[in-house]
C-alpha cells in the first residue's frame, strides 16, 4: 500500500447518540430527529410508521441536539452542537426540503480546560437563552433577544469543579438552571442559579446537598408542577423550591429518559441493562404528593428515549439495536408491556473484526464483534446483491401438490423442461424430445433420439420451437460428449439465436455454432483439466460475452445487465460502464432458478434451493448485507481457524444485577452455522485480551492462543496474565500449554513460527517447545521494553511495528543472529493510539483516540542516523471516528482485469459501527481525485454552515494541522448525487468531462 | 486499567477522559526515575528548566557556571545496565568558552515557543541573548540595565515575538526579537523583579512579581499596570478548600466571583446563510479591563498600588494551563494561588515548609490532577492545588532545589538544583502507588493568615 490515501465509509454509522421529538417539518408534522454520530436523520411520524426524509452527514461530531421553538415562530428549530465547539441552529426549508442554517457560531474559549464530561447544551424552556457547560468552571451563555435571534455570548465562572449535569428549570420568572456536581470528596449535591443579565448567577430558589452517589442525571419537569428529578444508582429524588419526594428503586444506572405527557407527570427511564421503567410522579393539582416507578420490560441498552406518540417510543441505542417500540396496558405472557415494533441494525461498537475469504474469491467478509453487555452480537457482513424475499415455499412433499401431465415420459429422468410459445411445453429425456400443450396437457410431438446416441444435455429458448412441430434441423457429430450447451439469443433478435454454445468434455473446449446449420465458427480451448460445467450467451449493454462456469468455481468470460449465476456461493454479473462486475448474493446453496414473472412478483427469480422454493427481486444496488448472531453477551476478540473451519471469541457475561460479577470464556463457533462449539471459561478475575489462530516451526498443527490478565479489584494495573494455547479436536477446545506472564497480553502475533505478545511495557517473543514427554510449552526467547502500555503490535517479515497506548508507533525489528529484539525508530509524537497496521515495509498507518488517522513513514534511507531513526509523518486526516481495529482486506471481489481491483485496500471498524475502507491510491489518481476533492467543497456546503476543509483537519490537544495524504471518499462519492448543472461547474472548474469525472468517481464507489 | 481500555473501545469512556485518568494516575505515582538519566555537563548550580512548547522533546538547561544545554528527552544517547538505563546526555551547549558566550551565571533559559530552531538566555552579565539552535550561534543580544532574573515568552503570541525580562532593574523590559531593540519598558515596581509570567489566556497580558513584594498584572497595549495583587484581598468562599456538606450552599452565597468577562467567546462569522450571526471580537482585554472598571488607572492610588502580594520578595509566578489562576512562591515561605479574574488571594493553605528565599525559583503545574511542584529546599513538594494538601514529597536532590519543569506529554517530572544535577521523575513502574489521601479531620482550619 502506499501514502495516497482514500479514505470512504462503507457502512454509514448506527450508534444512537441523542433523539429528539418535535415539529420540526411543519406545525402539523411530529418528527423524530436522529443523531447517530456525525450524521442526522430527519424522520416523519405517519400513521403507517416512521418514514425517513432526510439523512445527512455534518462536519462535526455532534456533541449535543436539541429541539426549540422561539417566540413567534410556529414550528420547532435544532440546536446542535458539535464536539469541536462550533454550534449551529437548524431550520426546515419546506420549499427545498433541506435544512437551513439559521445561525452557527464557534464557542471555544481559551481560558478554562475541556470538560472531562460530557459536553452540555441546553436551552431555556422559555427561549430567552442558550446554556453551554464545555470547559470546567465556566458556563457560557448565548441570550436571545426579543425577536428570537441570538445575541452576543458571555461566560459566567461555575465554581463547581466536576460538572455532571446542569439543566434549565421550567416555569421561572428568570432564566434558572439546577447543576448536578461532585465536590472533591465525591459527594454529589444539586444547586440552582439564576442567570441575571448582568452576566453572573445570583443564588437559586433552593439547593440540595449530599445526594445518592450514583445521581448522574437530571429532569427538569414542566409546569404546572416544575422542579427536578434527580435520579441515582439507588433513589429518585423530586425536588422543587417548596416540595421534596423520594423512593428507593433497585439499584440501576440510568441511561437515558423520555416524557411521556407534556405535563410531566411521567418519564420512561432506561438503565445499563436495558430494562425499561415508567416513572410517574403522583399529584394533586400543583402539589406533588410522591413519585411511583414500575418496570415496564426490556429493550436494548438506552442511550436515548423519546416518546412519540399513541403509546409509541423510539429506543435509541448505542450498545445494541435501536428500536421502535409499544407500550401496551396489558402485559404479555413474560409481564412485559413492551412490545418491539421495529429495531434498527447497529454494528456499533465493534471492538473486535476479522475478514476472511471463505471462497476465495478476493471477496472479504467481515465477521464484527458489536454491540456490548447483554446486546452483544456477531455480525457477518457481505458486501453484495441483494435478494428481497417476497415469497417462499418449503418442498415438503405431503404439501406439493402434484400435477400429473399426460403428454410427459415420466419413467426416464428428465434432463430438461422449459416453456414455450403457443402454450407448449417441451421436455427432453435421454432418448426423446416431447412437445406438450400446457392447456390440454397432450402430447403435440415427439423426436426419438436415433439409436446409439443419449441425449446429455439439452437447451432450448422459448420462441425457437414451432407451433406443434418438432424437427430435426440439423445434427453434427463433435469427437468429444458435450457438457453443456447454452442457445440463449443475443443479436438484434431478442427471441431468436443466431449462436449456439457448446462446452466440451476431454478437450476441455468451448466451441461457438451458428444456427441453424450448426457450423462451426470458433473454439477456444480453456486450459487446464476442469470442464465447463455451464455455458451462457449474453450481451450487457450491446456487447456479447460468452460466459463459461467451471467445475472448480472459475468463471470466465469471453469478450462477449445481470447474469445469475447459481452455485453454493451464488453471484450476480452484471455489466458498468462496460466492464463486468461480480457481486455476491444474499442467499446461500442455490441448486437451480429461473426469472420469474407473473402478476404477483414482477421480474422476480425463482430460487429452488434444498427443501425450499423462494421468489424474490434483486436489488438494483450493491450494498451491504448484515446479518446478526445474537451471542446475549460481550464478544470482544475474534478470529477465524481455515483448518477447523472455525471461529474463536472472547466473551464477558455480565450478570445483570451487579457490574462486577462478570464471567470470562473463550467460546468455539462453527464458521457456517455460528454454532457454538465448544467452551473454556477463564478464572474468576481473568479477561479475555487478545486472540490468536497461529501454527509453529516444525509443528503442522493449528493452534489458538489466548492471552488473558488477571484484573483484580483495587489493582491498577493487572500484574499477572496467561497466555492459553488450545488446538481444536472434534470441535472442541483442548488445552495443551499455558504459560504464565507478567502482565496483560494486549495483543498476540504469529512471527517467524513463534509467538509475538504485548504484555504491559514489554514486548515478548516466545517459541514453541517439545518437551521429553512430548508435550509442548512456550518459552520466552527475547524481549524489548521500553513502552508506556504495547497494546498493539502488527508484523511483517522480520519487521514489528509496535503502537503504544500514549506514545505513537515504534519500529523494532528482530534479529536472528543474536535472538534480539531491537527499536529501529519511533515516531516521537505523543498520539494515543486506538489501532494500527502495517501498510508496506517503510509506511505505517495508526488511529488515534482524538479520532484522526495517520501514516507514518520510516526513513530508511535518511544520510544520518539521527534522520534514519525518526520516522517521519507523512499523512494526517480527521476520521472523526474512534477506530478500534484495521484488517487488510477487501469487502468487494476482485477481478484481475478491472483497474480497481489492483488497488490494496483495508477495512476498519468504529466504535459507531461504521465500516470503512481505506485504499492506496496511485499518485496520478490521487492528485487527480484531491482537485476534485478541491473543487467539490466549493460546491458542497456543510449542513450548518461548517467546513469540510476544518472537519477534516488533523487535530488534537497539542495542535491542528491541514489534512495531507488522505481523501474523503464519503465527499468525492457524493459528486453522483449532485444535480446536473453543478457537476457541470465541477466539470468546468477542472476542465474535465462530466462523464469522465463520473465514470471515474464510480470506479472509487467498486471499492466498496 | 485493562477496564479502562475496554471502556473506551466501547464507547462507554470517552477518549479524552479516558486519557486524562490515565495520566493522572501517572502523576500521582511520580518516582525517581530508575530508567532515565540526564548527564548534566554543568559545573554550577541549575537555574533554569524547560521543555520546548512545539514537540515536547528538548530540555533546555541553564546554569551559574555560564553554560546552557539542550537534551533529547525522548531519544537516549546510549543505554546503560544492559539497555534498562537510559542515559540522555546533551545535544550541545554554549559556555564561557563560546565565543558569544555568556560571561556570568544564566539565570533564564527558554525556548522560543513557535518553533526550536531559537532560544534565548538571560544571564547575570546584564544580557539577554537570543541563540540559533541549528549553529548555536547568538544572534540577537539585548543589553539590560542589571543582572537579568528572569525571561519569559508568551505561549500564545502570534502578533509579536517579546521577550519579557525582569532584572535588578525596577522596570520591567519587553525585548522584542524581531527587531532587535525594547518595545516597552513597564514601571511600577520599585525593587528588581524576580519572576515574569504570561498570561496563558490572553497573549497581551503579563504579569510580573517583585523583590517589593508586589505582583502586577499589565496589558502591554496600554500603559501602566492594571491590577496590583493585595494578599489581604480575599475572595472567601468562591473555592473554600474542604466543603463541609451541609454548609455548602450557605457558605457560597456569601461572595460570587464578579466574572464579567464577556468577551471570550470568539465567534465565527457565518458566510454562508442569511442567517442571523453571532458578533463577536476575540479580545480578552474587554473583560479584564471591564471588570476593574475606572477604578484603576496607570496612576493608580498610591494606597493601591502599594499592596503587596507576599511579604518581602515573589521568588517564583506560575500561571495555571485553564488561565484562571495564578500561584506565587514568595521568601515569606508562601505559596499563593490567585483568582487572575477578580485578583483575589484564595486564601488556600499551601503545606510548604521552607522555600528559598534569595532566589528565583520555577514553580511547574499539572492539569489533572490539578498540582503545583515547588522546590522546598532539597525536596519538592507535589501540592494539590485544591486542598494545599502536599501528595507526593519528590526527595532526590542534595542542594537545595531551584526549578520544577513539568513535561505534560510524557508526564515526567525534571528538576534540577544547586547540585548540578537534573533529576526526572518518572510515573512509578507498574502503576500502583495511588495517591493516597490522608483524611485529616474535616473541622481542621485549613485557612492560612
Amino acid at each position: 500500500m502506499s501514502v495516497w490515501n482514500y479514505v470512504v465509509t462503507a457502512q454509514k454509522p448506527t450508534c444512537v447518540s441523542h433523539d429528539c421529538v418535535g415539529n420540526f417539518t411543519s406545525p402539523q408534522e411530529l418528527n423524530l430527529i436522529v443523531a447517530k454520530c456525525t450524521r442526522i436523520e430527519i424522520h416523519l411520524l405517519t400513521p403507517q410508521g416512521v418514514q425517513t426524509i432526510l439523512d445527512v452527514p455534518l462536519y462535526g461530531r455532534i456533541a449535543t441536539l436539541e429541539l426549540f421553538r422561539p417566540h413567534g415562530e410556529a414550528q420547532d428549530l435544532l440546536f446542535i452542537t458539535i464536539e469541536r465547539y462550533k454550534f449551529c441552529v437548524l431550520q426546515w426549508d419546506s420549499e427545498s426540503s433541506e435544512l437551513v442554517t439559521r445561525a452557527m457560531g464557534d464557542v471555544s474559549d481559551r481560558i478554562g480546560l475541556p470538560t472531562d464530561n460530557d459536553q452540555i447544551g441546553i436551552i431555556d424552556p422559555d427561549c430567552r437563552l442558550i446554556g453551554l457547560h464545555l470547559y470546567d468552571g465556566l458556563f457560557k451563555v448565548i441570550p436571545f433577544d426579543n425577536k428570537g435571534q441570538l445575541k452576543e455570548a458571555f461566560n459566567i465562572r461555575l465554581e463547581e469543579l466536576q460538572v455532571l449535569d446542569i439543566k434549565f428549570l421550567y416555569g421561572c420568572t428568570r432564566p434558572t438552571i439546577a447543576v448536578l456536581y461532585q465536590d472533591i470528596k465525591d459527594a454529589r449535591h444539586v444547586k440552582t442559579y439564576e442567570v441575571s443579565l448582568k452576566e453572573d448567577f445570583v443564588k437559586g430558589p433552593w439547593s440540595q446537598n449530599n445526594l445518592d452517589y450514583g445521581a448522574d442525571l437530571l429532569i427538569p419537569v414542566p409546569q404546572p408542577l416544575c422542579g427536578v428529578l434527580i435520579i441515582g444508582e439507588e433513589t429518585i429524588v423530586y425536588c422543587s423550591a417548596n416540595a421534596f419526594k423520594a423512593i428507593q428503586i433497585r439499584p440501576c444506572i440510568t441511561k437515558a429518559y423520555g416524557r411521556v405527557d407534556i405535563d410531566g407527570s411521567r418519564y420512561l427511564l432506561g438503565d445499563h441493562a436495558g430494562l425499561l421503567h415508567l416513572l410517574v410522579i403522583t399529584h394533586e393539582k400543583e402539589k406533588v404528593t410522591g413519585l411511583k416507578i414500575e418496570l415496564l420490560g426490556e429493550t436494548s441498552i438506552a442511550s436515548s428515549i423519546s416518546y412519540l406518540d399513541n403509546a409509541v417510543a423510539f429506543v435509541g441505542s448505542s450498545y445494541g439495536d435501536s428500536q421502535l417500540i409499544k407500550l401496551n396496558t396489558q402485559p404479555d405472557a413474560k409481564g412485559s408491556y413492551v412490545e418491539i415494533l421495529e429495531s434498527y441494525v447497529n454494528l456499533g461498537p465493534i471492538v473486535g473484526l476479522c475478514v476472511l475469504d471463505l471462497e476465495r474469491q478476493g471477496q472479504g467478509q467481515v465477521v464484527t464483534c458489536s454491540g456490548a453487555y447483554k446486546d452483544g452480537s456477531l455480525r457477518i457482513v457481505r458486501s453484495g446483491i441483494g435478494i428481497n424475499e417476497q415469497a417462499s415455499v418449503e418442498l415438503q412433499e405431503d404439501e406439493m401438490e402434484e400435477t400429473e401431465i399426460e403428454g410427459f415420459l415420466s419413467e426416464v429422468q428428465t434432463l430438461f423442461c422449459h416453456d414455450a410459445v403457443y402454450n407448449q411445453l417441451v421436455q427432453v429425456t435421454s432418448n426423446s424430445v416431447r412437445l406438450v400443450s400446457s392447456t390440454t396437457r397432450e402430447l403435440r410431438n415427439k423426436w426419438d433420439a436415433p439409436a446409439g446416441f443419449t441425449v446429455n444435455v439439452a437447451t432450448s429458448n422459448a420462441s425457437q420451437i414451432g407451433d406443434g412441430t418438432l424437427t430435426e434441423v440439423k445434427h453434427v457429430l463433435l469427437e468429444y460428449e458435450v457438457s453443456c450447451i447454452d442457445m440463449n439469443p443475443i443479436g438484434d433478435n431478442p427471441n431468436y439465436s443466431q449462436l449456439a454454445a457448446v462446452g466440451m468434455w476431454t478437450d476441455i473446449t468451448v466451441r461457438i455454432f451458428v444456427l441453424p446449420d450448426l457450423t462451426l465458427i470458433t473454439k477456444e480451448q480453456l486450459g487446464g483439466e476442469i470442464i465447463p460445467r455451464s455455458v451462457l450467451l449474453c450481451a450487457f449493454e450491446g456487447i456479447s460475452y460468452l460466459l463459461c462456469a467451471l467445475g472448480d468455481g472459475h468463471l470466465l468470460n469471453f469478450h462477449a445487465t445481470h447474469v445469475f449465476a447459481a452455485s453454493d456461493r451464488p453471484a450476480v454479473i452484471y455489466s458498468n460502464n462496460k466492464k463486468l462486475v461480480y457481486s455476491n448474493v444474499n442467499l446461500k446453496e442455490v441448486s437451480h432458478l429461473c426469472p420469474f414473472n407473473s402478476a404477483a412478483f414482477p421480474d422476480s427469480l425463482a430460487i429452488a434451493r434444498e427443501g425450499e422454493l423462494t421468489i424474490g427481486t434483486i436489488n438494483d444496488i450493491q450494498k451491504l448485507h448484515i446479518r446478526t448472531i445474537p451471542v446475549g453477551e460481550h464478544a470482544r476478540r475474534i478470529c477465524h481457524q481455515k483448518q477447523s473451519r472455525t471461529f474463536a471469541i472472547c466473551s464477558v457475561r455480565n450478570h445483570p444485577s451487579a457490574e462486577e460479577s462478570e464471567m470470562h470464556f473463550v467460546r468455539l463457533l462453527d464458521d457456517q452455522t455460528f454454532d457454538f462449539l465448544s467452551t473454556y471459561p477463564l478464572d474468576a478475575f481473568e479477561y479475555g485480551c487478545s486472540i490468536l489462530s497461529c501454527s509453529f516451526t516444525d509443528d503442522k498443527n493449528a493452534y489458538y492462543c489466548v492471552g488473558t490478565a488477571y484484573v483484580l479489584p483495587k489493582e491498577n494495573g493487572p500484574t499477572k496474565g496467561r497466555i492459553l494455547v488450545f488446538i481444536v479436536e472434534e470441535g472442541r477446545l483442548q488445552l495443551i500449554a499455558e504459560k504464565e506472564t507478567e502482565g496483560a497480553v494486549y495483543s498476540l502475533n504469529a512471527f517467524n513460527g513463534k509467538l509475538l505478545a504485548a504484555i504491559n511495557q514489554k514486548i515478548q517473543l516466545y517459541k514453541w517447545m517439545v518437551r521429553d514427554g512430548g508435550t509442548r510449552e512456550l518459552q520466552s526467547e527475547c524481549g524489548h521494553h521500553g513502552h508506556i502500555l504495547a497494546l498493539f503490535v502488527q508484523t511483517r517479515g522480520d519487521f514489528i511495528a509496535g503502537g503504544d497506548l500514549m506514545k505513537s508507533i515504534s519500529f523494532l525489528i528482530y534479529k536472528h543472529e543474536e535472538g534480539a529484539i531491537e527499536e529501529r525508530t519511533r515516531d516521537y509524537n505523543a498520539n494515543w493510539i486506538s489501532a494500527l497496521e502495517i501498510l508496506d515495509d517503510d509506511t505505517y498507518l495508526g488511529a488515534d483516540s482524538c479520532y484522526n488517522l495517520f501514516t507514518v513513514k520510516k526513513n530508511s534511507e535518511g544520510p544520518t542516523e539521527e534522520e534514519r531513526a525518526s520516522m517521519e509523518v507523512v499523512g494526517e486526516y480527521h476520521l472523526g471516528e474512534f477506530v478500534n481495529r484495521f484488517r487488510h482486506g477487501s469487502l468487494v471481489m476482485r477481478m484481475p482485469d478491472s483497474e480497481t481491483g489492483q488497488i490494496p485496500t483495508l477495512i476498519f471498524g468504529t466504535v459507531n459501527g461504521v465500516i470503512g475502507v481505506m485504499a492506496s491510491l496511485p499518485q496520478e489518481q490521487y492528485a487527480f481525485l484531491e482537485k476534485l476533492q478541491t473543487s467539490l467543497r466549493k460546491v458542497i456546503k456543510g449542513v450548518g454552515g461548517l467546513s469540510h476543509e476544518q472537519w477534516r483537519s488533523f487535530t488534537n490537544e497539542k495542535r491542528t494541522a491541514e489534512a495531507r495524504n488522505f481523501l474523503d471518499g464519503d465527499l468525492i462519492e457524493s459528486f453522483l448525487d449532485l444535480s446536473r448543472s453543478k457537476m457541470e461547474e465541477i466539470s468546468k472548474g477542472m476542465d474535465v468531462q462530466v462523464e469522465e469525472l463520473c465514470k471515474r468517481v464510480e470506479e472509487l464507489i467498486r471499492l466498496h | 486499567m485493562w477496564k479502562d481500555i475496554q471502556g473506551r473501545e466501547t464507547g462507554r469512556i470517552r477518549s479524552n477522559s479516558f486519557a486524562n485518568r490515565f495520566k493522572s494516575r501517572r502523576i500521582s505515582s511520580l518516582q525517581l526515575s530508575n530508567r532515565k538519566d540526564f548527564v548534566s555537563p554543568h559545573r554550577g548550580s541549575i537555574n533554569s528548566l524547560q521543555v520546548d512548547l512545539t514537540e515536547g522533546r528538548y530540555l533546555l538547561s541553564g546554569a551559574s557556571d555560564a553554560s546552557a544545554a539542550v537534551f533529547d528527552v525522548q531519544r537516549a544517547t546510549d543505554y546503560e545496565a544492559s539497555g534498562v538505563i537510559a542515559k540522555h546526555k546533551c545535544l550541545f551547549t554554549v559556555d564561557k568558552q563560546h565565543e558569544n558566550g555568556h560571561k556570568f551565571a544564566i539565570s533564564s533559559a527558554i525556548w522560543y515557543p513557535i518553533d526550536t530552531g531559537l532560544f534565548i538566555t538571560g544571564s547575570s552579565d546584564h544580557y539577554i541573548k537570543v541563540w540559533d539552535t541549528n549553529t548555536a550561534q547568538a544572534v540577537v543580544d539585548f543589553k539590560m540595565p542589571g543582572k537579568v532574573y528572569r525571561t519569559a515568552m508568551s505561549s500564545l503570541a502570534m502578533s509579536h515575538t517579546l521577550i519579557a525580562a525582569g532584572t535588578e532593574d525596577v522596570q520591567v523590559r519587553l525585548c522584542d526579537i524581531a527587531s532587535g531593540a525594547f518595545a516597552h519598558t513597564l514601571s511600577g515596581h520599585r525593587d528588581g523583579v524576580m519572576s515574569v509570567e504570561w498570561s496563558t489566556s490572553s497573549e497581551w497580558v503579563l504579569y510580573t512579581g517583585g523583590c517589593d513584594g508586589a505582583i502586577r498584572f499589565w496589558d502591554i497595549r496600554r500603559a501602566g499596570c492594571f491590577r496590583v495583587l493585595d494578599q489581604s484581598v480575599t475572595q472567601l468562599g468562591v473555592r473554600p478548600p474542604i466543603l463541609k456538606h451541609m454548609a455548602v450552599s450557605k457558605k457560597v452565597s456569601a461572595a460570587k466571583s464578579s466574572l464579567g468577562g464577556q468577551n471570550r467567546l470568539k465567534t465565527l462569522q457565518s458566510k454562508h446563510t442569511s442567517s442571523q450571526i453571532i458578533k463577536g471580537s476575540s479580545s480578552a482585554k474587554a473583560s479584564v479591563e471591564k471588570s476593574r472598571q475606572k477604578r484603576l488607572h496607570p496612576g493608580m492610588l498610591s494606597m493601591l498600588d502599594r499592596a503587596t502580594a507576599h511579604y518581602g520578595v515573589v521568588t517564583g509566578l506560575k500561571a495555571t494551563n485553564d488561565g484562571m489562576y495564578l500561584l506565587s512562591s514568595g521568601s515569606d515561605s508562601r505559596i499563593r494561588l490567585w483568582d487572575i479574574e477578580s485578583g483575589c488571594n484564595t486564601l488556600l493553605n499551601f503545606e510548604t515548609g521552607r522555600i528559598q528565599t534569595n532566589k528565583a525559583i520555577q514553580l511547574a503545574t499539572s492539569d489533572d490532577p490539578a498540582l503545583v511542584f515547588v522546590p522546598c529546599m532539597k525536596t519538592v513538594k507535589a501540592l494539590d492545588m485544591w486542598s494545599g494538601r502536599t501528595t507526593l514529597m519528590l526527595r532526590g536532590h542534595y542542594e537545595n532545589v531551584n526549578t520544577c519543569c513539568f513535561n505534560s506529554t510524557d508526564q515526567d517530572l525534571y528538576t534540577s538544583g544547586a547540585d548540578r544535577q537534573i533529576l526526572v521523575w518518572s510515573p512509578g513502574g507498574s502503576m500502583e502507588g495511588e495517591m493516597v489521601q490522608d483524611e485529616v479531620a474535616e473541622d481542621k482550619d485549613n485557612w492560612s493568615d
